[in-house]
């Protein structure tokens, strides 16, 4: 974990972001992310991300339930200790159906929603620097990263006309650590100065 | 430019031939059939009459389908379909026509005097039952008659009269004011459509024609269990056209995002056709009372039970494994061939319904079953091309025409 | 980016004009106010009937349920239809926010959350009554499966009671994932306006550090997309174990094949019209009119004259099965049981039609559908005679079983299973009252997406697009 120095430029329209990104990733900038208050469809196309692969994920959690399921329940029932129910076969196939079905869902849904939270690194009592309060209202805040050749002043003058309300340099730790809303703290900064 | 869009079908010669040639083949199925069977023992007979029926009623249920799946976007205000809606209108333009077959073979089977097929009109046979005398307050000649057809010219004048009302939306431009009655005028027809269908399609006319073969036999499931059979069905044939079309430079709006639609109707169809199969079987399976267990006695343990299982893989196990996939659903080819496969998978599905039946030690599955059902694919690739082509294929001034251009999914 | 259109014959989802901010403010403002007088006598008598509920139930722990007033044959009474009619309640909300997102039905911004919302709630109250029913309530892990010192006497796999346990479980669950997944960027904006530091902290912890990044966006689409997918059959297969814990058995009037679906509509039925019920008083008490417009409400009563329509058309096929069969004791059950007005449960039955299937019917007239005050009263029609739709089930078809000699004249239930049951209002109102005061009662983020689609100002805007053909249209904007 490090900090690292960013220049932030505000959009309040989808339209000129849209412009703004194509504008500044052709220039050669490096666009580290764009928070927005509600997913804006096509934004992760137009800012070079891959597809998510978090589905397949979630079938590979979905076929484990499904054979955790069947292969407990055949084990106990036709195996360990067989009981004649309803004079059905101890290998009672139709009758699991409904639970074999059910620890599919559940298996799928609890490892997906897990997945997603530790790719997103999202728990509570996780903290990350925000670079704007309003990004989560109505703001769309694109965040360029800085290396030690950026201008800074140009590249704010450009994120500028690119259509940005709103421009300014952060420095920032990058990553997540565990803090609180209401006290504003960054510590690894510390950490940094001690070493 | 504007000009050079294909707005108006022209049949190619080649579908004509192979409509002309489908049905060379199926009459000449149909003619060595009845020399060979139709003529023999009265069970050779019911074998006969019996593939024709299950043909026929299947594919009347499947284009009636077309035009419940055009009703129920017009009720839900849907957009997204404006772009092919004119497929569906086409196919069940064939309700009329294979309507009439069916109602041509039923008739016959009423009054020629041959009870195999339903033993509930061989009135000698009622007396001496009690369960069947009771049911003939319902199972009796005359009402059955009544209601297929009126069943049947329902169908046809409240889907005809969707057709017409889509027509206005090719004469003038709508305004906010005109758009509104025109949607309007739909959603009458379309509700009409659906009530009628909910208590004929929904229950009592599978009774009639299906259930009743087996005339003892009783599940509430029943009627559900077919419409969800011939729904995905119905909606797999409208995939088929559109996919022709698109292939034919036609249909310039329709695009693969509306071709990801079509096949995550068929994904979730068949998943809901699954569930009423399983809801259905293992209720049977685990009251295991003999009156309802008689149905599936022979179809699982007896002859039948290759197909029983086939039934299953193609229309449950094949679309929930190929059709999961984004890509699947979005490539031309594949999904021609899921439409295809569950087509064949309900029409066998129907096969077994109907021939598990009326002939329970034999699996009669042949030739002439594959002639039939040629007959009425040639009949189906012809009508619904000249249908097709005796309108433009895009209602241009629909009001919600211009949402399923930009359809996204 | 695509073009955002949508034709000007829709009424717009979010009326007055708003822009991105409005929306926000909107929403959270409650949040942030003070609750009203209304609220708080709301709240208070919720928290009474709650206490009225779990004093009942204290008394079936102590006393057992033999206080209550179920007799030989009637073994299944108030406890089990409660427990169903709240099941069935609470798949409106899942319904809502899966299918409806599936079927790509704009409108369901307006009220998911607060539905899904309502899911969790009628949930924990349908699971209450199976876990009280147990009397040795300190023995219910008996129902899970584990290796034990008893055998291992495994539990029975193939009965659909424990279908029951699986399934409700595993339905809360994944509803709560669904819901809360749903909930984190709404939490994240309240956390990022809040004034005070115990708001901010709390909310900070609540929205577990969410940030509106847009590949945590994509990852997040995915995840409610293949979450409504997992949803929609997940709601279907909840009910459909519950018609099983009917239909599975021999009993006439319980064992007919059609059950499940019926099921699944009734509950999708009596579910709307709950959070009809619901919405009807949040939109007026949190003045959420421009968001909640009468044309949520329209769609919501046309989806309950659907299922209503449904759900009458399953009550037809079993009553006309009951002949068809010929089969003695389904008759004796539809015809003798029910359907007679003047046998001990005819009033039952007939209620229940007259609730659910006639009734409804009046929402086919526009009018009466856009009428906020029958919309309100019809709601609370539809929850009584989806009561007394699993009541009918149940009871008129024990009430005389296959043993004459055991029939009872009468089952009426005792003040403690009356209890029980009121306690569950007061249990799912007091969490739908602290629901309403704490969390977002819309989805915020979701309005703010269709917003550019469907409000009011933007729908003006597409003045230009209207009149151009659709030839030109296409050649402009399509991809």
């Amino acid at each position: 974990m490090a900090k690292k120095k960013f220049v932030v430029g505000c959009y309040d329209d989808e339209a000129v972001l849209f412009s703004a990104v194509k504008k500044i990733r052709t220039a050669g900038y490096k666009i580290k992310d764009v928070y927005t208050p509600f997913p804006v469809h096509g934004l992760d196309h137009a800012l070079g991300m891959r597809e998510t692969s978090i589905h397949t994920a979630g079938f590979i959690y979905g076929i484990t339930g499904t054979t955790t399921a069947l292969s407990c329940m055949s084990w106990i029932l036709a195996s360990d200790w067989p009981l004649n129910i309803g004079g059905k076969p101890h290998f009672a196939l139709p009758a699991w159906i409904p639970i074999t079905f059910e620890l599919t869902v559940l298996f799928a849904a609890v490892g997906m929603v897990y997945t997603f939270c530790y790719l997103c690194q999202l728990a509570p009592f996780v903290k990350k620097h925000h670079f704007h309060p309003r990004a989560t209202d109505d703001l769309f805040v694109m965040v360029i990263e800085c290396t030690e050749k950026t201008n800074t002043e140009d590249l704010q003058a450009f994120v500028k006309n690119a259509g940005a309300v709103e421009v300014n340099v952060q420095v920032a730790e990058e990553g997540w650590w565990f803090g609180r809303y209401d006290k504003n703290e960054m510590p690894f900064e510390q950490k940094i100065v001690a070493a | 430019m504007a000009s050079s869009i294909k707005e108006q079908f022209e049949i190619p010669s080649k579908l004509k031939t192979w409509a002309y040639a489908l049905i060379g083949v199926g009459l000449l199925a149909f003619i060595v059939g009845f020399i060979t069977k139709g003529r023999g023992t009265e069970e050779e007979q019911a074998q006969f009459i019996g593939i024709i029926m299950y043909n026929t009623i299947f594919w009347t249920l499947v284009c009636n389908a077309a035009m419940f799946f055009v009703c129920i976007h017009t009720l839900a205000w849907s957009g997204w379909q404006q772009v092919f809606r004119r497929i569906p209108e086409a196919i069940s333009t064939l309700v009329p026509i294979f309507g009439s077959i069916t109602l041509v073979l039923l008739l016959y089977i009423v009054f020629s005097g041959n009870h195999h097929i339903y033993h509930w009109l061989d009135t000698k046979a009622v007396e001496g039952d009690a369960i069947l005398k009771g049911k003939s307050g319902f199972l009796n000649a005359k009402f059955f008659v009544i209601w297929t057809v009126l069943t049947l010219g329902l169908w046809s004048l409240l889907g005809w009269r969707m057709r017409k009302l889509s027509s206005e939306a090719d004469q003038a431009s709508m305004n906010n004011e005109s758009g509104k009655t025109y949607v309007w005028k739909n959603t009458v027809t379309a509700s009409l459509f659906i009530v009628w269908f909910g208590l004929t399609v929904g229950s009592t006319i599978h009774w009639f024609w299906l259930m009743s073969l087996d005339a003892h036999w009783y599940s509430t499931m029943y009627s559900w269990y077919n419409f969800a059979s011939t729904f995905v069905s119905g909606i797999s044939l409208i995939t088929l056209w559109v996919i022709y079309l698109k292939n034919k430079g036609y249909l310039e709006y329709t695009n693969q995002e509306h071709l990801h639609d079509l096949g995550k109707y068929i994904f979730a169809f068949s998943i809901f056709w699954a569930y009423l199969w399983f809801a259905q079987y293992m209720l049977i399976w685990y009251s295991n009372q003999p009156e309802e267990t008689i149905y599936f006695k022979h179809r699982v343990q007896g002859p039948y039970k290759g197909i029983f299982f086939l039934n299953l893989i193609i229309n449950f196990v094949c679309p929930i494994l190929i059709l999961m996939k984004r890509s699947v659903k979005r490539n031309y080819t594949l999904m021609t061939f899921m439409a295809v496969l569950i087509l064949f998978g309900h029409w066998i599905d129907f096969y077994l319904e109907v021939m598990g039946t009326i002939s329970k030690e034999h699996v009669t599955l042949g030739w002439l079953d594959f002639g039939i059902l040629s007959l009425f694919v040639g009949l189906m690739i012809l009508f619904v091309a000249k249908a097709l082509a005796s309108k433009p294929l895009v209602a241009k001034y629909d009001p919600f025409l211009k949402e399923s251009i930009v359809h996204h999914t | 980016m695509h073009l955002k259109y949508e034709s000007q014959l829709r009424e717009p989802l979010v009326n007055g004009k708003k822009t991105y901010h409005d929306v926000t403010e909107d929403i959270v403002r409650p949040i942030e106010a003070k609750p009203s007088k209304l609220w708080y006598i709301g709240f208070y008598i919720a928290v009474a009937l709650l206490l009225f509920g779990i004093y009942s139930v204290y008394r079936d722990v102590t006393y057992g349920i033999g206080q209550w007033n179920l007799n030989k044959t009637v073994g299944w009474g108030w406890d089990i239809t409660n427990f169903v009619w709240w099941v069935g309640i609470g798949h409106a909300g899942t319904l809502i926010s899966a299918i409806l997102l599936l079927f790509r039905q704009g409108w369901r911004t307006g009220v998911n959350r607060a539905a899904e919302a309502m899911t969790i709630f009628a949930v924990m109250c349908a699971g209450q009554f199976p876990i009280w029913h147990m009397g040795r309530v300190w023995m219910g892990f008996f129902v899970l499966p584990y290796p034990n010192t008893r055998g291992p006497l495994w539990v029975n796999f193939n009965s659909p009671l424990l279908w029951d346990v699986f399934a409700i479980s595993t339905y809360f669950t994944v509803s709560l994932l669904f819901w809360y997944s749903g909930l984190l960027p709404d939490l994240a904006t309240v956390r990022d306006r809040a004034k005070t530091k115990l708001r901010k902290y709390l909310y900070g912890v609540a929205s577990f550090g969410w940030n509106g990044s847009t590949k945590h966006w994509q990852r997040h689409e995915s995840l409610s997309l293949v979450l409504a997918g997992l949803s929609a059959p997940l709601v279907l297969s909840v009910h459909t174990i519950v018609s099983f814990d009917f239909a599975t058995s021999v009993i006439p009037g319980w064992h007919t094949t059609i059950f499940p679906p019926y099921f699944v509509a009734g509950a999708i039925f009596s579910g709307f019209a709950m959070v009809q019920t619901l919405l009807l008083i949040v939109r007026k008490v949190f003045a959420m009119e421009d968001y909640i417009t009468i044309g949520h409400i329209e769609a919501m009563n046309k989806v309950i004259v659907l299922t209503g329509s449904i759900v009458g058309c399953a009550y037809l096929t079993e009553l006309f099965m009951a002949f068809y069969s010929q089969n003695k004791y389904e008759g004796y059950a539809f015809f003798y049981s029910r359907a007679n007005f003047f046998s001990p449960y005819g009033w039952a039955y007939w209620g229940m039609m007259t609730c659910n299937v006639l009734s409804p019917q009046i929402f086919w007239f526009k009018k009466l559908r856009r009428n906020l005050f029958v919309t309100f009263f019809m709601s609370v029609i539809v929850n009584i005679g989806m009561w007394f739709e699993r009541f009918v089930i149940i009871v008129t078809s024990i009430y005389r079983d296959y043993l004459p000699s055991s029939w009872t004249v009468y089952y009426s239930p005792s003040i403690w299973e009356i209890g029980f049951y009121v306690g569950t209002f007061g249990l799912f109102f007091t969490c739908f009252f602290l629901f309403a005061k704490y969390f977002p009662v819309i989805a915020i983020a979701e309005i703010k997406h269709v917003l550019k689609t469907s409000g009011e100002s933007f729908k003006e805007s597409v003045d230009n697009i209207e009149k151009q053909s659709a030839a030109e249209f296409a050649h402009e904007y399509a991809h």
